[in-house]
């Protein structure tokens, strides 16, 4: 009823726990029931070691908050050997967040990965965080970065690979349009929008980083946007995000073109609520009559 | 108050089946430090705590479950 199917794998659900909001994976797997989320997506793992930003690096924002974590890790190295075996024995899928400072990163990255003997079902490449100084973001507003990128990497593996769009980009089909013709196999939508907060008093600005990346339910109709110009344009599945609170939003965003969805920010609140979200949208599908939740993809009503 | 804002003591309470792991996750994502930065900043982290409550109150005003 609500399983879904992106190329060769079934996800039990359509939720997602998006990636940076659950650790690695195997932190929340003691206390959250796994078997009701349809996958995990790692925090973006680079091939060294990474501190991220200076705290302050998270703040709240009306409805919301914003982050310059900026992609603290342990490095692919650290996280082969020691998150992937615990990763394996999590009762749901588990997708691979990857990010670099340049195409050559991304690939050694995966390659490594590769090697492992990961349980993984695919990658997410992360081209779209807003909050480090070189890389990132970069790839993600340029299609012909986004073209090369994407195609190196599928020549590296045949599990799924998502692309992370960033939202602030002045076309977002355009990019959406290149990753699939890169050969990716679906596409988030969306990171955060670049953000920044300051006192109004001392007119110091709040975070360290300067800039960060605002999410929450603040973005939703942003992100209900962009998901279905994305959704308009491209023939490969979309999974939608941004400040999902409520299987309510989960059904807003498989309407507008969604085959899937990440919920980020909430996990912030607490990494258990989305348990909730598999019963509520199968009482919703059974009391509406609806076979699948496939049946709801791109089902709205123009005004 | 919304019928779905907890009180700050029950959003404590709430946190009693969070594992070490993941609090350890959260010190680590929320500083660059982790534990060594609440051992030299205490009062600093007791006012970022009481605004994380704040900021979780606000959030259960949205969620819908």
């Amino acid at each position: 009823m609500i399983s879904v199917r992106i190329k060769n794998i079934n996800f039990k659900s359509p939720i997602i726990a998006a990636s940076g909001t659950f650790g690695y994976g195997d932190e929340v797997k003691d206390f959250v029931d796994l078997s009701k989320v349809g996958c995990i997506i790692t925090k973006s793992i680079t091939l060294d070691e990474r501190k991220g930003n200076p705290s302050p690096r998270i703040l709240d924002s009306p409805s919301g908050m914003i982050n310059a974590i900026g992609l603290a890790n342990v490095g692919v190295e650290q996280f082969c050997k020691q998150k992937i075996p615990s990763l394996n024995l999590i009762d749901t899928n588990f997708i691979v967040s990857v990010a670099g400072s340049k195409i050559q990163d991304y690939v050694n990255v995966m390659d490594r990965i590769e090697k492992s003997n990961g349980r993984h079902v695919g990658y997410e490449i992360n081209i779209s965080c807003p909050n480090i100084k070189k890389g990132g973001m970069e790839f993600g507003v340029d299609e012909n970065v986004t073209y090369s990128l994407v195609s190196k990497l599928r020549k590296i593996t045949d599990k799924i690979i998502i692309v992370k769009l960033s939202p602030n980009v002045t076309n977002i089909e355009d990019i959406a349009l290149s990753v699939e013709s890169a050969g990716a196999d679906a596409i988030s939508a969306i990171n955060t929008f670049v953000g920044l907060a300051i006192d109004y008093k001392t007119g110091k600005m709040l975070l360290n980083n300067k800039y960060g990346g605002v999410s929450g339910p603040a973005i939703k109709p942003l992100a209900l946007a962009k998901v279905h110009k994305i959704y308009s344009q491209v023939k490969i599945p979309v999974i939608g995000i941004g400040g999902i609170t409520s299987f309510k939003d989960v059904v807003e965003f498989i309407r507008v073109g969604a085959s899937m969805v990440q919920v980020g920010t909430l996990n912030y609140r607490s990494p258990s609520i989305i348990e909730n979200f598999n019963d509520q949208l199968k009482d919703f599908l059974k009391y509406n009559q609806i076979n699948s939740i496939a049946d709801l993809v791109g089902n709205y009503i123009e005004r | 108050m919304d019928r779905n804002v907890k009180s700050k003591f029950k959003i404590i309470w709430s946190m009693r089946s969070w594992s070490f792991k993941y609090i350890d996750w959260r010190m680590t994502t929320a500083y660059p430090s982790g534990w060594r930065h609440i051992v030299r900043h205490p009062l600093q982290f007791l006012k970022d705590f009481y605004n994380y409550l704040s900021w979780c109150q606000e959030i259960d005003k949205d969620v819908d479950i």
